[in-house]
């Protein structure tokens, strides 16, 4: 177990097994990304009450989801860097904190553009779009420290510690925004509500679709940590070798 | 559990029943957003293999004796 | 460090605390900023939105929390900034007492100093504002428990940023979305004890607030100084 652990957080070993499933993870992708997108646009029937806007619920659904897991992920492996000091949870504090704000813009401008029709606006003040754009700015806060911050030792502890605190935040925001939202108006759940009852027409693109979102996020996780890798390990002896037999 | 297409044209299918701007934004924005984070980390990768590939011809020209 | 120190932790926190108010006393500055400060971000409000009565009182208590907030933030520059640059912050780091508890000094001190003159003057903006009179104990009661929080969670960004040459901006980025939760409830308390509500519950999540950020945010800022000062 420790064996295995510590091996996990060597770079190369990841770097070395990350190279043999990617190809086979881009595949899956790609796969799973066409059958879900075709499916979901060609021949998910109309919703009664949306009429086809229910496109967008396939892309919309599997990113804002995803983008809820980002400060957990953040938090648990800005504790592993604190901890035991592994480079490879650096990486990934490092590479998600973008990818995380990215997930979290493309979440708010489709909920919005998809709120357009449904809610009859752009944005409203709903507790979950609130929370969200709350999260995006933590991410970018935890962003701008580590460009702000140029020693990477101290720039991988000190993000380390403000993913554990952002994340804190984003649930005591996620509460405090949905209670506020309660006392000023009342719920918008009906969105998600008329897709409930639906049968495998609805839910089986849906499921592909999560699935295609869930790799790739795992596809470009792994191919920014891979790069981040490289430029952390130019000087060891791996890497020249593997520069060398380019 | 498959449905027939929903769609009895193309130009229906790209009308999207009046919600073509609301439907293919997002789509589109979706594209973007799979592209760059896919595509970015890609070229980065090639940009860096590139770089040290040519530190180290400059390393091994400067000092054969260290390498060889 | 040094064996065989006999100050008791409290002695030190209380010197610690002595130290900064002193310090604030001599630079005057330190007080008066952040206050007028306040005092001129609530004046712009006005002018900016309208002198109507009626339309002020409806904003009036989301103005006055939003410029606590800024104020709060703007003086955090100063809570380790002169202590880093000097150097006395390295010997804080050394000392044996617990930092936590240095840590709670300097914030207790930074408080007493930025925050209790704006939420002593809260009132009188809030008469320039047209606030509802009965509205007046609870923005008071709310700010003085709320202002602490914030300024208990901005030392996490400061600490983080303390190291920064210029970190004004990055400060805000890192601290603002952090008192969504503390603005939420100081605000919703002052709009809904005038619909009926009563405002010991708002004072007791905001309590709760504070007592979590007591125990919590000391903790992290001063992980966070350790970070930042090597």
């Amino acid at each position: 177990m420790w064996l295995w652990f510590s091996k996990l957080g060597s770079p190369k070993w990841f770097y070395e097994l990350s190279g043999r499933w990617l190809p086979w993870l881009v595949a899956a992708m790609f796969a799973f990304l066409f059958v879900g997108v075709v499916w979901a646009l060609l021949f998910v029937p109309q919703d009664y009450q949306q009429g086809l806007t229910n496109r967008i619920f396939y892309v919309h659904v599997p990113v804002a989801s995803i983008s809820l897991a980002f400060f957990p992920l953040m938090a648990i492996a800005g504790t592993i860097t604190l901890v035991w000091k592994m480079k490879l949870a650096d990486i990934v504090v490092k590479t998600a904190a973008p990818l995380g704000a990215w997930f979290t813009a493309f979440a708010l401008a489709s909920g919005s553009i998809w709120g357009i029709d449904t809610w009859g606006t752009w944005w409203i003040w709903d507790g979950r779009l609130t929370s969200l754009l709350f999260q995006f700015f933590l991410l970018i806060g935890v962003v701008s420290l580590r460009s702000a911050l140029e020693d990477s030792d101290a720039a991988a502890k000190a993000c380390a510690l403000l993913s554990i605190v952002g994340c804190i935040n984003v649930v005591v925001i996620k509460y405090s925004v949905d209670w506020w939202n309660t006392l000023h108006q009342p719920g918008t759940d009906f969105v998600l509500s008329s897709n409930k009852a639906n049968g495998p027409d609805i839910w089986v693109p849906l499921v592909l679709m999560i699935g295609a979102v869930y790799l790739f996020f795992a596809v470009s996780m792994i191919m920014s940590t891979r790069n981040e890798i490289l430029e952390r390990e130019r000087r060891s002896q791996w890497v020249e070798e593997l520069v060398d037999n380019l | 559990m498959l449905n027939a297409i929903q769609f009895s044209s193309f130009s229906e299918f790209l009308n999207m029943g009046g919600y073509a701007f609301n439907v293919w934004s997002v789509y589109g924005l979706f594209t973007i957003f799979l592209g760059a984070n896919l595509l970015v980390p890609m070229f980065k990768k090639k940009q860096i293999l590139k770089d040290l590939k040519r530190r180290r011809v400059v390393n091994k020209n400067a000092r054969p004796e260290i390498n060889e | 460090m040094t064996v065989g120190n006999s100050t008791p932790t409290s002695a030190a926190f209380l010197s610690t605390l002595k130290r900064d108010l002193l310090i604030a006393y001599r630079r005057k500055n330190d007080v008066v900023n952040p206050f007028m400060f306040f005092f001129i971000v609530v004046s712009l409000f006005p002018i900016a939105i309208s002198p109507d009565a009626d339309k002020l009182g409806e904003i009036a208590a989301g103005v006055l929390w939003i410029a606590a907030l800024l104020a709060g933030m703007l003086s955090m520059d100063s809570l380790f900034r002169a202590d880093y640059e000097d150097g006395s912050l390295e010997q804080l780091l050394l000392s044996p007492h617990p930092l936590y508890f240095m840590v709670l000094a300097k914030n207790i001190s930074h408080w007493l100093v930025s925050g209790l003159p704006v939420v002593l003057v809260s009132p009188v903006l809030a008469y320039m504002l047209n606030l509802p009179a009965e509205s007046y104990m609870t923005l008071f009661l709310t700010l003085l428990l709320g202002t602490p929080v914030l300024s208990l969670l901005g030392s996490i960004g400061v600490a983080l940023t303390v190291g920064l040459g210029s970190r004004g901006l990055i400060l805000a980025v890192i601290t603002l979305p952090m008192n969504v939760p503390v603005l939420i409830t100081g605000t919703l308390a002052v709009q809904q004890t005038l619909n009926g509500a009563t405002l010991a519950f708002y004072l007791a999540i905001l309590g709760a607030m504070l007592l979590a950020s007591i125990a919590l945010a000391p903790l992290a800022s001063a992980a966070a100084l350790r970070i930042s000062v090597n």
